[in-house]
């Protein structure tokens, strides 16, 4: 290979990419649901809101582990 | 602003010639470019650069192409001037890290100070709000009837994080918490309190014993002991990381976003003033986005720390 930054930077693009998929279908399927569930049971919004954030929270942590590694290729 | 965005792009199609340094002719080219004939790649990158001599100044500062003053904004320095003072303190993240916790003491001191009667005054209100938020929502909800021990410490996180994200959104300013260490150190300072919550309430042995259920069939526990000694580390690594990158993510979004208008610049300069109402726009609005996460991580990093040290003071049996 004559450049392995290139492809380095090559592979964090696509990953990220790949990763972005991945949080953002999982973090639009736990808001779908607690729209859901808001909408049938306008009474526990306060609940459902609190658990969706901890759900997103975890979502968001295992996506952005991810990320910090397209990081770190990145500026390698 | 239209005289800052030329003068950055100036900076920029300087970069290529000034970190060149394998190929001996680039050098050369900068000191040639007045000259009748200009390479191709030289003519390519002098299309946005007035004279020469103008280019130089910037290039000699040390500042690179796009990547490079992108990392350039969000890393630490070494060797920082606070604002411009006539004085060098090691570390642009050190010096915002003692500045945010200096400013959260005086904050609380001065809200403190401000109650009249029971009742708080000024800057006060709004502060007893919040803490009256994590220590109901946050700490009781989660910790149980130990929470009220460890409200001070959540009051700690939120506040910090909070601040020191805010305050990184000034200009000329850094995050500190957009440093791995400061989060590592936030981290360790949470997973403490997670383990000191479960072996002050069970004692060492009774601790390590809650980690996995009462009555589990041997062939099991050879899972279960690995997983959770595992889990005791990455719920505080999991804290560490969202964090960073969070900071992180924000401000590398922001001057991604205005470093558009000089790469449209180098293209052509038409097309670099077209980008700037459009760049700023969308600056603004990650802007905007910024402060909320603010709030977001302040709460989301304590209400972590908050269940995890629920976990472990109230295991499942």
């Amino acid at each position: 290979m004559d450049n392995p930054t290139g492809l380095a930077y090559l592979a964090a693009g696509i990953g990220s990419g790949l990763a972005i998929i991945g949080g953002g279908l999982g973090i639009g399927k736990l808001a779908a649901s607690a729209m859901e569930g808001i909408a049938r049971q306008p009474n526990a919004s306060g609940e459902i809101r609190g658990a969706m954030i901890v759900a997103a929270g975890l979502i968001e942590g295992a996506t952005l582990f991810a990320l910090v590694i397209m990081i770190l290729l990145v500026i390698k | 602003m239209m005289l800052g965005a030329l003068l950055l792009a100036v900076a920029l199609a300087a970069a290529p010639q000034a970190h060149e340094t394998p190929s001996p002719a680039a050098p050369v080219a900068v000191e040639t470019a007045p000259a009748s004939s200009p390479s191709a790649a030289d003519a390519e990158s002098h299309a946005a650069t007035p004279p020469a001599a103008e280019a130089h100044a910037p290039a000699d500062e040390g500042h690179g192409g796009a990547a490079e003053i992108l990392m350039h904004h969000v890393t630490d320095e070494a060797a920082y001037r606070p604002f411009g003072l006539p004085f060098i303190f090691p570390g642009k993240h050190l010096f915002f890290l003692i500045f945010v916790m200096g400013l959260v003491i005086v904050a609380a001191r001065v809200s403190i100070a401000g109650y009249k009667n029971g009742a708080p005054t000024g800057i006060g209100s709004a502060v007893e709000t919040l803490v009256v938020f994590v220590r109901d929502e946050i700490a009781m909800k989660n910790i149980g009837h130990d929470g009220a021990k460890f409200t001070p410490l959540l009051l700690s996180f939120f506040f910090f994080i909070l601040f020191a994200a805010l305050f990184g959104l000034v200009p000329f300013t850094g995050t500190s918490t957009g440093n791995l260490s400061v989060t590592l150190a936030l981290a360790s300072i949470s997973f403490v309190a997670q383990q000191y919550a479960g072996i002050s309430k069970y004692g060492v042995a009774g601790h390590f014993k809650n980690l996995v259920p009462h009555g589990l069939p041997a062939p099991l526990l050879l899972v279960m002991i690995p997983i959770e000694i595992l889990g005791m580390f990455t719920k505080p690594f999991a804290l560490m990381i969202r964090l960073f990158a969070n900071m992180l993510a924000g401000h590398m979004m922001i001057t991604a976003l205005l470093m558009l208008v000089p790469l449209s610049a180098q293209i052509s300069q038409t097309l670099g003033i077209i980008m700037i109402p459009i760049s700023l726009g969308m600056a603004l609005f990650i802007m905007c986005l910024e402060v909320l996460v603010a709030f977001i991580q302040a709460y989301v990093f304590t209400l972590f720390s908050a269940i995890f040290i629920g976990m472990y003071a109230h295991p499942s049996h």
